[in-house]
């Protein structure tokens, strides 16, 4: 019988204990799973969405990721010129203000008991593409057209055609703004889409009526290069150096420093710490299984069997342990991770299509490396054990115990 | 002493274990050539070194003095492994409480020797059905540590330790656990076993079971006391 069987018959022979260690390492596992999911999952869902707004470098006047950031002026300008670049290939403007949907002015039919107004973002556009993917229904392109989410949709209960009524609040909180009727024209995808924060998005001149007059004001400047991001990056830097402009690269940098470092840190010490109690656990599992059998163990010493191998089925003991808690461990921790990625996209500020918990391929390997070596190290002490049994004094003991 | 044919020949040998108290010597200045085939029987008071003595012959214990040699070679001075693989394919133990690994069937108690010797699985599943035949066990192959008498359980300890054809049976209290009828079934294997050409050191308190050897040796105080022909 080669070691393998042979660990697992020794494993399967107290099925209790064994069953209680797979599972212990499964929810173990589980949580390594999730954290070194959580580790890179901000970082790579932000590239991810990043890079699907087909943009490669973004243009602000402060540096301020968040939209409350300090607005560029003279944003017709600020566009043209960045357009007329010949590194750039395209080039919009985006300018975010707060509004409120009243529910029941539309003209469209609304259950009763419906929430009368609801916050959203109105996003205005100026420039030859634009920052949404409109699933269904059209681009809007008149002065009151607009696309809303999906989300703005279900809440304000309006479809294509229907009317949607918004009071913008485009500077002061205070300042109290005529309503504007404007026309859904088209349900989209914003990448940028905050969690419980709908929104709409049209032309920048949807937005100056709402807001009662033009401002040429933007908060970003997205644009994509024809060739070198790099290279882009710094002509629009060396054009305006009063702006702060920003490859994909560089924001997920900025990000990676500061934001996302917290979650990186607690996985990192959450992975310790779980890793930790799989190795005590393994080696407790172990160590008693092992002092429980010396007396077997040294009758397989003294009928030949070397001193490798009797180390090796309990390395493989181990291994199988760990294996199998580990395989379970992928669907536990994949489920947690749901849940709890649900939990923390309530926090503030989060886009909804950003997860805190995102597994790549290199997570795999990691997760299988890390319990691989929880196995190798959990089982060094009983190793030790059975490696420097002594065969006679053990086979006296038995017999006198 | 001359080597010659010998299994295993003891100069003086000795050995002292260290105690907290002091150094206790278990087993002083024994000499004992076992040839092939011998039947020997050791008795003795409990702790004057039978077990000690034994597990020096079977090398899974090393002399603090003195020589011992298998087949002509130095035990001493063989590396663990090398032990190991003598003991594998020369040597098979009997111990008091069987230490059969009870998650295994009789037939595979008795196959995991030759599989740790590497022996064909073809090969080994022959000779384990021959050795459980051997011993009277054939009908319970497939049984377990737990479903077996005592008795069945020595017995397909004894098939166990002859697995891999071993020059020299050790057998330490074959019969200490089992009631007088059932450890006369198991001398009387033992006694077969000898009588088909494998060497056997037996240590006992049983008179009778010391008493089917050719030769007694009584230890005493780690020595050997005496030494009679019994048969």
């Amino acid at each position: 019988m080669t070691v393998l069987p042979f660990a697992w018959r020794s494993l399967v022979r107290q099925p209790a204990r064994t069953s209680l260690g797979v599972l212990g390492v499964a929810a173990v596992g589980a949580l390594l799973f999730d954290m070194l999911m959580l580790s890179d999952g901000l970082i790579v869902s932000m590239r991810d969405l990043l890079e699907r707004t087909g943009f490669d470098i973004r243009v602000t006047a402060s540096g301020d990721l968040r939209r409350a950031g300090d607005r560029m002026h003279d944003t017709s300008a600020t566009l043209d010129a960045i357009r007329r670049l010949p590194q750039v290939s395209t080039a919009l403007a985006i300018r975010f203000v707060e509004a409120e949907a009243d529910v029941h002015a539309s003209t469209n039919p609304v259950p009763e008991g419906a929430t009368g107004t609801i916050a959203l973002t109105l996003e205005g556009v100026q420039g030859d593409t634009r920052p949404w993917t409109v699933v269904t229904g059209r681009d809007p392109v008149g002065n009151q057209e607009v696309v809303v989410s999906q989300a703005l949709a279900d809440t304000a209960h309006v479809g294509l055609g229907a009317d949607l009524v918004v009071r913008a609040r485009c500077a002061a909180r205070d300042q109290v703004l005529p309503p504007a009727r404007l026309q859904v024209v088209g349900i989209a995808e914003f990448p940028f889409e905050l969690v419980g924060d709908p929104t709409a998005g049209g032309p920048m001149n949807v937005l100056d009526d709402a807001c009662a007059g033009p401002t040429d004001e933007a908060d970003v400047i997205l644009a994509s290069a024809r060739d070198d991001v790099d290279a882009t990056a710094a002509a629009v830097r060396d054009a305006h150096p009063q702006l702060n402009v920003a490859t994909n690269e560089q924001v997920l940098g900025r990000l990676q420093r500061n934001g996302f470092t917290y979650f990186r840190q607690i996985s990192a010490v959450l992975t310790v710490v779980t890793l930790a109690f799989a190795l005590l656990l393994i080696t407790v599992l172990l160590t008693v299984s092992v002092n429980q059998r010396l007396g077997e163990i040294a009758a397989l010493r003294a009928l030949g069997f070397s001193r490798g191998r009797v180390v090796a089925d309990v390395l493989c003991e181990s291994v199988l342990i760990v294996g199998l808690g580990g395989l379970i461990s992928l669907p536990l921790g994949a489920a947690l991770a749901r849940g709890l990625d649900s939990i923390l996209k309530t926090m503030p500020g989060i886009p909804g299509q950003m997860y805190f918990f995102v597994l790549e391929p290199a997570t795999l390997g990691q997760h299988g490396a890390l319990l691989t070596v929880t196995a190798v190290v959990a089982a060094l002490y009983p190793m030790q054990i059975v490696a420097r049994l002594p065969i006679a004094a053990t086979l006296r003991d038995e017999v006198l115990s | 002493m001359t080597t010659d044919g010998a299994i295993i020949s003891a100069c003086r040998v000795r050995r002292v274990f260290s105690m907290p108290a002091g150094p206790v010597t278990a087993v002083s200045e024994v000499s004992l050539t076992i040839a092939a085939g011998e039947h020997i029987a050791v008795r003795g008071p409990s702790g004057c070194g039978k077990s000690t003595l034994l597990h020096m012959l079977g090398c899974v214990d090393t002399p603090t003095g003195g020589t011992l040699l298998f087949e002509g070679r130095d035990v001493a001075t063989l590396s663990d492994r090398e032990r190991s693989l003598l003991r594998l394919r020369s040597i098979g133990f009997v111990f008091q409480r069987f230490f059969l690994l009870p998650m295994l069937s009789a037939a595979e108690n008795v196959e995991l020797p030759m599989s740790e010797a590497g022996v064909a699985a073809a090969e080994r599943r022959q000779r384990t059905r021959e050795l459980l035949d051997y011993v009277g066990l054939s009908a319970r192959a497939d049984h377990r540590p737990s479903q077996l008498s005592g008795g069945e359980m020595q017995r397909v300890a004894i098939a166990r330790a002859l697995a891999n054809r071993p020059r020299l049976l050790l057998a330490d209290e074959p019969t200490g656990e089992l009631d007088q009828a059932t450890g006369e079934h198991v001398a009387a294997l033992l006694d077969r076993v000898n009588a088909d050409g494998t060497a056997m050191v037996i240590v006992t308190h049983d008179h009778a079971l010391a008493g089917r050897a050719r030769r007694i040796l009584t230890m005493r105080d780690g020595r050997v006391e005496s030494e009679t022909a019994a048969r």
